[in-house]
């Protein structure tokens, strides 16, 4: 019984970390379109540099079946985005902010809060290998979280998302970590099987938020080169923070 | 080939992707003049088979030495930047049907073959991590360079370039991924310590080219929904292909 108060308690904390990744955004004083547009092509580096990590990770354990996961995530954005309504949607608010801000905002939490359920499942199975790896997986996993909130808080502070919130909704967005990870640790071989389709599908979620949301608005409105150059710093970066921690 | 050595192997394959640009003529005259909308799908194809090959060769190629890739990387980044500045066609746009200006012609066809370039680098140094995943790679940038090839043939072909013409410039701008492959391919098999520079370097400017050059042209072509699937396709492909090499 222990065992899974230490679970749920290392993976409350990494999904506690995650909201970190607001501070940054407490020195962002003015909020110009040029930092909406840098915003978005972090966020767009990271989740992509994530989204490489899930798949390398997924094709470990599978690659066809992470590759149908990936499938499953792009279809589950597709139809979020048709509940969510159109672009020009006044109808839609979210907290104080209506319109096509509130659904890129909505979409974003959707994303980035299921995708924290195949991460909850990673943890759980791997603490499964064995509890005494626990503490270093979880300090893996919490600094890991760090980036994904700095790509939360860069989409919802532009939008005018205190900080306070920003790191509020961070950490929420990583919430469905411990509750999965329990499930996940108690029964490790029912979820073995699932965790390839599970990796897959929070990568083929991201990247498609990626190149249907957030690039596209970074090349409306900033220089190209400069998009590209730091989409791709954030890219690697992340590449190479995953595979340290590994 | 088989038994042929290596380096040659490097040639070989590496020419044909050049070679595989001459087929880019092909949908045009076919079907005449194409609609926007198949250009950009053309555009994200090529995007997302590159964005499919930078994360293979991060996945593998990197290794332990991640300080190194991400130096390579720092600077394949900065140098595609450089050149584009370089040649003033930093903010280019490929895909320009309509008026003529003299000086576009010679953009289109420099941007062409520095983005060759830098895919040579590429095929050399994905055969330096294995052959069998080199060539997979370079049958990759093969299918690649034919959407690009298309939309250079629909810029040259809407100026009244005959098509032998076009395909034969097509081929030629892209012939500098031949030389920095086997280039590359030689400098990396007598210095294994510079592999994970050549692999962030390879991967750095794969993912600036495709940021920079393909995907904000597809943006603009047709829908992002659209520019999103075909890209995620194309990369997932690749994907499914790094398992079977």
């Amino acid at each position: 019984m222990s065992d899974v108060v230490l679970v749920f308690g290392y993976a409350l904390l990494t999904a506690l970390a995650t909201g970190l990744g607001a501070l940054p955004f407490a020195f962002v004083r003015q909020v110009s379109a040029r930092a909406i547009t840098w915003s978005n092509a972090i966020a767009a580096g990271l989740m992509l540099g994530a989204s490489f990590g899930l798949v390398s990770e997924g094709s470990t354990h599978g690659r066809l079946e992470t590759l149908g996961g990936a499938l499953a995530g792009v279809v589950f954005i597709l139809l979020t985005q048709r509940v969510l309504g159109d672009h020009d949607d006044a109808e839609l608010s979210f907290g104080a902010i209506q319109g096509a801000g509130a659904r890129k905002m909505l979409l974003m939490l959707v994303v980035m809060t299921v995708h924290s359920f195949s991460e909850g499942v990673a943890v759980g199975v791997s603490f499964g290998g064995g509890i005494s790896l626990a503490t270093a997986i979880t300090i893996a996993i919490a600094v890991h979280n760090v980036p994904e909130g700095v790509a939360i808080s860069a989409v919802m502070r532009p939008q005018g998302v205190s900080v306070l919130r920003c790191a509020g909704w961070s950490v929420f967005s990583s919430l469905p970590q411990p509750l999965m990870a329990v499930p996940a640790f108690l029964f490790v071989d029912a979820f073995r099987p699932a965790l390839p389709w599970g990796l897959g599908f929070a990568a083929g979620a991201m990247v498609f938020m990626v190149l249907v949301e957030l690039l596209p608005e970074a090349f409306h409105d900033g220089r190209r080169g400069s998009v590209a150059s730091l989409t791709t710093l954030m890219l690697v970066a992340m590449v190479l923070f995953q595979r340290a921690l590994h | 080939m088989a038994g042929t050595e290596p380096i040659l192997q490097v040639f070989f394959w590496s020419l044909a992707a050049a070679f595989a640009a001459g087929l880019g003529g092909l949908p045009q005259a076919v079907v005449g003049r194409l609609p926007q909308r198949l250009l950009g799908w053309g555009n994200a194809l090529a995007a997302g088979l590159m964005l499919g090959v930078a994360y293979a060769l991060l996945d593998r190629g990197l290794g332990d030495a991640l300080l190194m890739g991400g130096l390579g990387a720092l600077v394949g980044m900065i140098s595609v930047e450089a050149t584009h500045r370089l040649t003033g066609t930093e903010e280019l746009d490929l895909n320009r049907l309509g008026e003529l200006d003299s000086a576009y012609g010679y953009q289109v066809v420099v941007v062409t073959a520095l983005h060759s370039a830098y895919e040579g680098v590429a095929i050399g140094t994905a055969m330096l991590l294995s052959v069998p995943f080199g060539i997979s790679m370079t049958a990759v940038l093969a299918v690649h360079n034919v959407p690009e090839a298309m939309l250079l043939t629909a810029v040259l072909r809407a100026r009244r370039v005959a098509v032998s013409h076009v395909a034969t410039l097509a081929v030629a701008a892209k012939l500098s991924q031949v030389l920095l492959a086997v280039a590359v391919f030689a400098l990396g098999a007598s210095r294994v310590e510079a592999l994970p520079l050549l692999v962030g370097f390879s991967a750095g400017a794969l993912l600036q080219l495709l940021l920079e050059e393909l995907l904000p042209e597809a943006y603009r072509q047709a829908g992002s929904t659209g520019i999103a699937l075909v890209t995620l396709v194309a990369m997932g492909m690749v994907v499914a292909l790094g398992g079977l090499a």
